[in-house]
C-alpha cells in the first residue's frame, strides 16, 4: 500500500523528522545483529511545484509531495539495498535486504575484492541552508507574474509562433540514520524558470531555449532580469531563422561560459567519477597525478558555491560537502569519490555521493563544476588572431563515452569568426573530441569565470548541476 | 513480487479519492494511481556490484470545472483533501477551455500480452542466476571483453483510473530489461559498447543483446585510417543508432497541438507527401506485448491503432482530449479529438501526447544488410550516436558524434573510423533513398513509447565529419 508517514512536528521550521528514529535505530541494529558490517536509512522528503504557460495562458500548475526512503545495507562486503514511498514498512525489509546482500557477496570471485567504506567522521546535527524566501509561500500569483514577465518580453514579434515558460521549485528535506550512528538533517530548497522559443519564417522553424535558477528560494528568480532574459531568447531566435548551417571540420572553437561549462562537465567530469573509474570504464583511470590537460587549465568541482543549481550542504552519504580541485594547473589532482570508492582507491572522501531523490542509493556525482579563470580580458581577445573559426553560445547539452574518452556536446547559436571578428550567425554547431586531447588544446580563457545556467545530468539518475567557467578557446575542434 | 491484493488496494484508494471529489461537489474529476514493485542488480567492472528492491508509487488527480483544469498528486491516500484542495485552487486560478470535459466511459478491448505471469514469480535469486549467465557468456565470446556497466531488473506495476465520467478501469503489466556495457581494453586501446533489450515478456537468459554488445566492441578495434574531409554521403543507420534520433525528432512532430501550432517542421502539411513515398508511420496503442500499449491511454480512453503517414503522405497527427478541445477553443483548427494518444510519466504527470508503440515500415519491404551496402556503395554503418538528445525536434537538424561508425567501400565493410561527426536534418533525409532493414528491433525512446524500427539506409541528407 503506498503511505507515508507524518514528520513529528512543524517542518516549516526545519526541525520536523519524518523518520520514526527509535524504529529506524532498531531496524539499523537489527541489521547488524543478521550480521552486516554497515547499514543506513535516507529518507527524502520533496515538496514541489511546477508551473506552465504558454502562450501567455496558464497550461497547468501542478503542487506536489513525495516522500521516498532506501535502505542500504553492506553485509559480507556487499550491498543490497530496499526503496520504498512506504516509510513504514522498511523495519520489515531488514531480513531480506540482508540476505540480498550475502547473495551478491557469495558470488564474488576470489579476485574480487569485497565493498568496503572510507572512515568519515560521524555527526549527529541538522543543517538548513534557509532561503531568504521560502518557495513555499510563494503563491500561483506570483509564479504567474514572473512567468508573464519572461513571456512578454519573449514573444515581441511576429515571427514568434510560440513561448512555453515552465517554473520548477522545490523544498528537499533529507534525513539520514547509520549504524556508524550518523544521524543527520538536512534541508535547502532550488528554484527554476526556464522559456523555450519558437520562431518561423515561411518553410523555416527553430526553437531556443533560456534558463535561469539555482539553490534557493523565491530570491533566486528575483535576482534575474526575466524581462532582459526573455528579450535575449527572442533576438536569438530570430537570428536562428536567418543563420546558415555551421561549416564542418577541424577548426579553432571560442565556447561562451554555458558551453565551456557543458564541456567541461562531459569531458573531464564524468571520466573523473571514480565509481567509472572503478569499473574500468574511465579513460582517466591511472592517470591521477599527471598532465593531461594544458598547463592554463584548472577545473573544481564545488557543491558549496550557495546559489548554485548542483549546490547541497551535505552528501547522500552524510558528509559535509567541499571543493574538489579534478585538474590543478593541467594536472589530475582528484577523482570526485564516494566512500565506497575512496577505500577502493584509498583516498580521502570528498563527499560526491548524490541520489536523485529518496528512493535511488546515491552514486559518483557532480554538483558545480568550473573551469577557473585564466588571463584573456574579454571574448574580443581571444578571438583577435582566429583567421577562420567558431563562436559557440547557449547549451542543447551533451553525451559522454567515458570509457573511451570521447564525449559531444551541442550550442544552441553560434557565430562564424573570420580575421579576427565575428561574422555570420550559424545554427546547428555540435563540437565532438577525446578528452584526453582536447584538455591539451584549451589554449585561452578570459578572466571572469561563474557558474552558467542550470543543468540537469543524467546517469541513471537525474540530478541538477551547475556548470561553468570563463570564457574558452580551444585550439582545434571536430565542429558539425 | 506484487502483493496479491495490490489491484484492489490501489482500485480503493481511488475510490477513497473519488468519494472525497464527490463530497467536495467538484463536477468532473479523475484519480489514477500506480504501484510499482521490482528487483534489479547493477552490474560493474565485471561483477554483481548491487542487488535492491522495493515498491513505489502514488496517486494523481485531476479536476475540471467549466473547462478549468487542476492537478495535485500524493503518495498517501489519506492525505487527499489537502491534495483536492490544491488541484481545486489551480483550477479556479486556470483559463477556462471551452468544450473541455472529461473523456466519457467507453468499452476497451484487452490487449494480449502487458503481464508475464512468470514475472510475477521472479525473485533476486534468478535475477542473480540470469546474471552470472551473462557475465559467463560475455566471457566466453571474447575472453577480453568485460561488462564494465549496466545491469537488469524485473517489475510489475499495478495501475488503476476511476473518474466521475464513468471510467473504471485497473490492471497489472510486468517488464524484464536488461543492458550491459561491454568493454574491451587490451593493446593500449579500449573500445565498448551499449546494448540492452526489455520487453513485457520474461526476456531469454542470455538475450541476443550480450552477443552485438560484444560485436560491436570487437568490430570497433584498430581504426582505419581515412580521408577526414567531411563529406555528404550515404549512411546506413543500425535500428540501435538510428532510434534514438529518430525518437527525439519524428513522434513529437506529429502531435497535433505541435502541427497546428507551427511548432512542428511539418506544419501545414497535412495531406502532402512528407516522407519518401514507400514509408508508413503507424502508432499502435494496441500492440500486442507492445512495450508501451494499453486497452486504454494516460485518461482511460481506448487505445487504437493510427496510421499517421501513409506512403510518404502526413495523413494522422496525435491527440489528448485537452489539447484537442484547447486547439479548437483557440481557433487554430476547425475540429479535433482525442486519438487516444494520452501519455502520462507517472502519478506525478497529468496526461500529455505521446506514441505508444510506434513502427516505420517500407511497402518495398525490407532488405538484407548485404542488399542494402551493396546500394550504399560508398558511405558508412553508424550503430550508435552520442548526443541524439540535442537534436532538435522542431526543426529535425541535428548533429551527433559516433564512436561505432565503420567504413564502407564497394558495398564492403572496410573497417571502423575512431569518431566522427554526424549531421542533417532527419525530416529532409528520409523524405527520398530510404531503403530499410528486413529485422525489425524494438528500441526505447528519448520522447515517450517504443521504437519499432529496422536497420534504415538514408542516401541523402546526411554529413559525415571523420575525426
Amino acid at each position: 500500500m503506498v503511505m507515508s508517514a507524518s514528520p513529528n512536528d512543524d517542518r516549516t521550521s526545519g526541525t520536523g523528522r519524518y523518520l520514526q528514529q527509535s524504529k529506524i535505530q532498531a531496524a539499523l541494529d537489527h541489521a547488524q545483529d543478521l550480521g552486516a558490517s554497515y547499514a543506513e536509512v535516507r529518507l527524502m522528503a520533496i515538496t514541489d511545484s511546477s508551473v506552465a504557460i504558454r502562450d501567455g495562458k496558464l497550461e497547468r500548475a501542478i503542487p506536489g509531495q513525495d516522500i521516498g526512503v532506501t535502505m542500504r545495507i553492506l553485509a559480507d562486503g556487499a550491498w543490497g539495498v530496499h526503496s520504498t514511498t512506504d516509510v513504514l514498512s522498511l523495519p520489515g525489509q531488514v531480513e531480506s535486504t540482508v540476505k540480498l546482500a550475502k547473495a551478491v557477496a557469495a558470488r564474488r570471485a576470489s579476485k574480487d575484492r569485497p565493498v568496503a567504506l572510507a572512515e568519515v567522521p560521524i555527526l549527529e546535527n541538522e543543517v538548513h541552508w534557509i532561503p531568504k524566501k521560502d518557495v513555499r509561500n510563494t503563491d500561483l500569483d506570483t509564479k504567474l507574474h514572473h512567468l508573464m514577465t519572461l513571456h512578454d518580453s519573449a514573444a515581441e514579434d511576429e515571427r514568434i509562433v510560440s513561448v512555453t515558460c515552465g517554473w520548477h521549485d522545490e523544498h528537499l528535506h533529507t534525513e539520514l540514520m547509520t549504524s556508524e550512528g550518523m544521524n543527520r538533517t538536512w534541508s535547502f530548497q532550488r528554484s527554476l524558470i526556464n522559456a523555450t522559443v519558437t520562431g518561423r519564417d515561411g518553410g523555416d522553424v527553430v526553437s531556443y531555449r533560456t534558463r535561469h535558477g539555482g539553490e534557493g528560494g523565491l530570491e533566486v528568480i528575483e535576482a534575474c532580469d526575466l524581462g532582459e532574459l526573455g528579450r535575449t531568447a527572442q533576438i536569438a531566435t530570430l537570428r536562428l531563422l536567418k543563420a546558415e548551417r555551421a561549416p564542418s571540420g577541424k577548426l579553432p572553437l571560442v565556447a561562451d561560459r554555458d558551453l565551456t561549462g557543458v564541456y567541461i562537465h562531459e569531458a573531464l567530469g564524468h571520466p573523473c567519477e571514480a565509481d567509472l573509474v572503478a569499473a574500468g570504464d574511465s579513460c582517466l583511470d591511472g592517470k591521477l597525478g599527471q598532465t593531461i590537460g594544458n598547463s592554463i587549465v584548472t577545473v573544481v568541482d564545488d557543491p558549496t558555491i550557495r546559489g548554485g543549481y548542483g549546490a547541497h550542504p551535505i552528501d547522500d552519504e552524510g558528509l559535509d560537502t567541499r571543493e574538489k580541485c579534478l585538474i590543478k594547473n593541467g594536472v589530475l589532482t582528484e577523482y570526485l569519490n564516494h566512500r565506497e570508492t575512496a577505500h577502493h582507491f584509498g583516498i580521502a572522501p570528498n563527499a560526491g555521493a548524490r541520489a536523485q531523490d529518496g528512493l535511488h542509493h546515491p552514486l559518483v556525482r557532480m554538483s558545480n563544476t568550473m573551469i577557473q579563470g585564466g588571463t584573456h580580458n574579454d571574448l574580443d581577445e581571444l578571438i583577435e588572431d582566429i583567421s577562420y573559426g567558431v563562436y559557440a553560445c547557449g547549451s542543447r547539452g551533451g553525451q559522454v563515452d567515458t570509457g573511451r574518452g570521447s564525449f559531444q556536446f551541442a550550442a544552441q547559436e553560434a557565430w562564424l569568426i573570420e580575421n579576427g571578428e565575428l561574422t555570420k550567425p550559424l545554427k546547428d554547431v555540435s563540437v565532438s573530441g577525446l578528452t584526453l586531447q582536447i584538455l591539451k588544446d584549451v589554449d585561452g580563457l578570459t578572466q571572469d569565470a561563474r557558474l552558467a545556467a542550470p543543468g540537469f545530468c543524467g546517469k541513471g539518475q537525474t540530478v541538477p548541476v551547475g556548470d561553468g567557467g570563463p570564457i574558452m578557446r580551444i585550439s582545434n575542434a571536430l565542429v558539425g | 513480487m506484487l502483493p496479491n491484493d495490490a489491484v484492489e488496494r490501489i482500485g480503493e484508494g481511488c475510490k477513497r479519492i473519488g468519494d472525497l471529489c464527490k463530497q467536495e461537489g467538484i463536477s468532473q474529476w479523475e484519480v489514477v494511481a500506480f504501484q510499482s514493485y521490482g528487483h534489479q542488480l547493477d552490474i560493474e567492472a565485471g561483477k554483481i556490484s548491487l542487488a535492491a528492491g522495493g515498491g513505489e508509487g502514488g496517486y494523481g488527480i485531476r479536476v475540471v470545472e467549466e473547462g478549468r483544469f487542476g492537478y495535485a498528486y500524493l503518495v498517501d491516500a489519506s492525505s487527499a483533501t489537502p491534495a483536492i484542495k490544491q488541484a481545486l485552487d489551480v483550477a479556479r486560478a486556470s483559463p477556462s477551455i471551452e468544450g473541455f470535459v472529461l473523456p466519457s466511459a467507453q468499452e476497451a478491448a484487452p490487449v494480449e500480452g502487458l503481464c508475464d505471469r512468470r514475472i510475477l514469480d521472479i525473485g533476486p535469486e534468478d535475477l542473480l542466476e540470469q546474471a552470472d549467465a551473462v557475465l559467463s557468456e560475455v566471457a566466453s565470446l571474447d575472453k577480453r571483453a568485460v561488462v564494465t556497466g549496466g545491469g537488469l531488473g524485473v517489475g510489475a506495476t499495478a495501475s488503476a483510473i476511476l473518474s466521475s465520467e464513468g471510467i473504471e478501469s485497473s490492471g497489472i503489466t510486468t517488464s524484464h530489461g536488461l543492458g550491459v556495457q561491454v568493454s574491451i581494453d587490451a593493446d593500449d586501446e579500449l573500445t565498448s559498447s551499449y546494448e540492452g533489450d526489455s520487453g513485457r515478456q520474461l526476456l531469454a537468459d542470455v538475450p541476443p543483446c550480450i552477443a552485438n554488445a560484444v560485436h560491436w566492441a570487437q568490430v570497433t578495434r584498430g581504426p582505419i585510417e581515412i580521408d577526414s574531409q567531411p563529406q555528404d554521403t550515404p549512411v546506413l543507420m543500425t535500428s540501435e543508432g538510428f532510434s534514438p534520433l529518430f525518437s527525439m525528432v519524428v513522434p513529437t512532430a506529429l502531435r497535433g497541438d505541435r502541427l497546428v501550432r507551427n511548432e512542428s517542421f511539418w506544419s501545414g502539411k497535412e495531406g502532402t507527401q512528407v516522407l519518401a513515398s514507400d514509408l508508413s508511420l503507424i502508432d499502435d496503442g494496441r500492440m500486442d506485448g507492445g512495450k508501451s500499449a494499453s486497452s486504454r491511454d494516460g485518461e482511460g480512453v481506448p487505445s487504437r491503432r493510427q496510421t499517421l503517414v501513409e506512403n510518404g503522405r502526413l495523413v494522422g497527427s496525435m491527440w489528448g482530449t485537452r489539447d484537442a478541445a484547447q486547439q479548437v477553443a483557440e481557433g487554430r483548427i476547425e475540429h479535433a479529438e482525442t486519438t487516444g494518444n494520452a501519455v502520462r510519466g507517472g502519478h506525478q504527470s497529468p496526461p500529455g501526447i505521446g506514441c505508444s508503440d510506434f513502427t516505420m515500415t517500407s511497402k518495398n519491404g525490407g532488405h538484407s544488410q548485404d542488399a542494402l551496402l551493396q546500394e550504399m556503395g560508398d558511405g558508412y554503418i553508424v550503430h550508435s550516436v552520442m548526443g541524439a538528445h540535442t537534436a532538435n525536434p522542431t526543426s529535425g537538424d541535428f548533429s551527433v558524434t559516433t564512436s561505432t561508425i565503420l567504413r564502407v567501400e564497394g558495398g564492403q565493410i572496410l573497417g571502423p573510423v575512431k569518431q566522427a561527426g554526424l549531421s542533417g536534418n532527419l525530416a529532409k533525409a528520409l523524405s527520398e533513398g530510404v531503403r530499410l532493414g528486413d529485422d525489425v528491433r524494438v528500441q526505447g525512446s528519448y520522447s515517450s513509447g517504443s521504437m519499432h524500427l529496422p536497420d534504415v539506409l538514408m542516401l541523402q541528407g546526411l554529413r559525415v565529419n571523420p575525426a
